[in-house]
């Protein structure tokens, strides 16, 4: 199956091995991958807040790139995703929007038409590939992991195209497809990480993402998987400083779903950037080599 | 025995409204404001609602009656994660998240910030970054925004640690990536300008 492939700042900087995983999975789950050439910032949470129609006129931008190799695009990270998905919407189903945002990309010599469709991996995985390919293509069965998934906000929210919106069973039925054991992660799986508001109230960011560890641990999971970038730094780069703020000890590993996915598929750590997570997934490692 | 406590009941004077804040709101991106029933769904479910001055409920209701100082001067509208857990479940299909944002474009644009200057000058510096790139070059972007929030370099020293962790997993540029389409980015900008000047 061939995708258009966006990956977004995040994944070139402090998502890498959300990047290097992901494009590891898809080769070996048969997938190929055309980036989408010179693509731009989605303008994430930034541009929507300061100006409505400049936040839909740069991911239309992405789309009429997208558009023109014609193939389904692939955006990994859920805030990435969900801008594009919503100005895709718009472009398909509200005419006079998508009038509106043709007519911010005139001179560019770029216009988007309303004819491919906008993914989150996770759907892809699911519902492309399938849970029965994916368990064909492991090599190694992760019997015995513990694993919550964590799917964050937007990623289902607020329409719930492949997934619900509330209780969310993609990402289980994938740590299911790997050898492994789904851990029910109630309905923490959809709460809110707390990253957007790092900036203006760190100690409620705080306050939620330890929520999230601390079920996990009550929980008896040995790892927390997510499909997000920004969830991923909450639980994971800013575990540590957590732990010194509300002076507790989590130690939970956070892995990105296709480190996960790779590990069981027998890729190479390395490959997989499972050295650039933060919390330090020697052990998990160590337990499939 | 009944207690009845007096509740101090704040007068909403005709005078001090503004008729035109809701078309406001509706223009910069909150469609729907105006179908909220008050039902408290949204409140109910917000994760960040316990940190917030008034609730997501009540900023629809002060939006409704065109309280519009307190709606931009209010802690609200920065503290919203924009988790969409209650668009997902409003009744009326009021796109909260949505109405929020647009909230905050305006408040940017009128110069309020709640005294949480980090929120427009985050936002800002994000924006101008991806103007100037094309895509974020994250760097640059901290340092203008520790610049504009008044955090100077006593913030930017206290994000170091982390930063260095970054650099050396190799999870920070050192050199911006500039794309190819920049004069594009530059066209978009310059014809919301003109849009937005009814041109």
């Amino acid at each position: 199956m061939k995708y258009t492939y966006y990956p977004g700042c995040s994944l070139e900087a402090s998502g890498k091995e959300y990047d290097m995983s992901f494009r590891e999975v898809a080769k070996g789950l048969d997938m190929e991958l055309v980036e989408v050439e010179d693509w731009n910032c989605c303008g994430a949470t930034a541009a929507y807040s300061v100006n409505d129609l400049l936040s839909h006129a740069l991911t239309a931008r992405n789309i009429a790139l997208a558009e023109k190799e014609g193939h389904d695009m692939i955006a990994p990270c859920s805030e990435c995703y969900h801008k594009q998905f919503k100005t895709n919407k718009a472009i398909h189903h509200n005419p006079d929007k998508k009038d509106k945002i043709n007519k911010a990309l005139d001179g560019t010599g770029l216009k988007v038409e309303g004819k491919i469709n906008i993914k989150h991996p996770v759907d892809v995985f699911i519902n492309d590939i399938g849970a029965e390919k994916i368990t064909e293509k492991v090599t190694k069965k992760l019997e015995g992991l513990k694993v919550a998934s964590y799917y964050g906000c937007v990623m289902t929210r607020p329409d719930g195209i492949f997934d619900s919106p509330e209780y969310p069973t993609a990402m289980d039925k994938i740590v299911k497809a790997l050898g492994a054991t789904p851990v029910d992660f109630r309905e923490f799986k959809t709460k809110c990480c707390g990253g957007p508001v790092l900036i203006t109230k760190e100690d409620a960011a705080y306050d939620l993402t330890a929520v999230l560890l601390g079920k996990a641990k009550e929980f008896d999971a040995d790892i927390i998987i997510t499909a997000c970038p920004l969830c991923h730094m909450m639980l994971d780069a800013k575990q540590p400083d957590i732990e010194l703020a509300l002076k507790k000890k989590y130690g939970v590993p956070i892995l990105y779903i296709s480190q996960l996915m790779g590990l069981a598929m027998g890729i190479e750590p390395k490959k997989l950037g499972l050295d650039k997570n933060f919390v330090d997934t020697g052990k998990v490692v160590k337990m499939f080599q | 025995m009944i207690i009845v406590e007096a509740v101090q009941q704040e007068i909403i004077k005709i005078k001090d409204t503004n008729k035109d804040f809701i078309n406001e709101v509706i223009q910069a991106g909150g469609e729907g404001v105006q179908s909220c029933y008050q039902c408290g769904t949204c409140a109910g479910g917000c994760p960040t609602e316990y940190v917030m001055d008034y609730s997501p409920r009540k900023i629809m209701r002060m939006i409704q009656l065109g309280l519009k100082d307190k709606v931009l001067e209010s802690t609200t509208i920065w503290l919203c994660a924009s988790c969409n857990t209650c668009v997902t479940r409003c009744p009326r299909d009021v796109k909260i998240a949505n109405v929020m944002a647009a909230c905050k474009s305006l408040a940017i644009k009128e110069g309020y910030h709640a005294g949480m200057k980090e929120g427009p000058a985050f936002y800002n510096a994000m924006v101008d970054n991806m103007k100037s790139h094309g895509r974020l070059f994250e760097g640059e972007m901290m340092v203008k925004y520790f610049n504009r929030s008044g955090k100077g370099l006593k913030g930017l020293l206290e994000m170091a640690p982390l930063g260095y962790m970054m650099f050396k997993k190799g999870k920070i540029a050192i050199m911006p990536h500039n794309i190819k389409g920049l004069d594009q980015i530059k066209t978009i900008v310059a014809n919301i300008e003109k849009m937005e000047r009814g041109e």
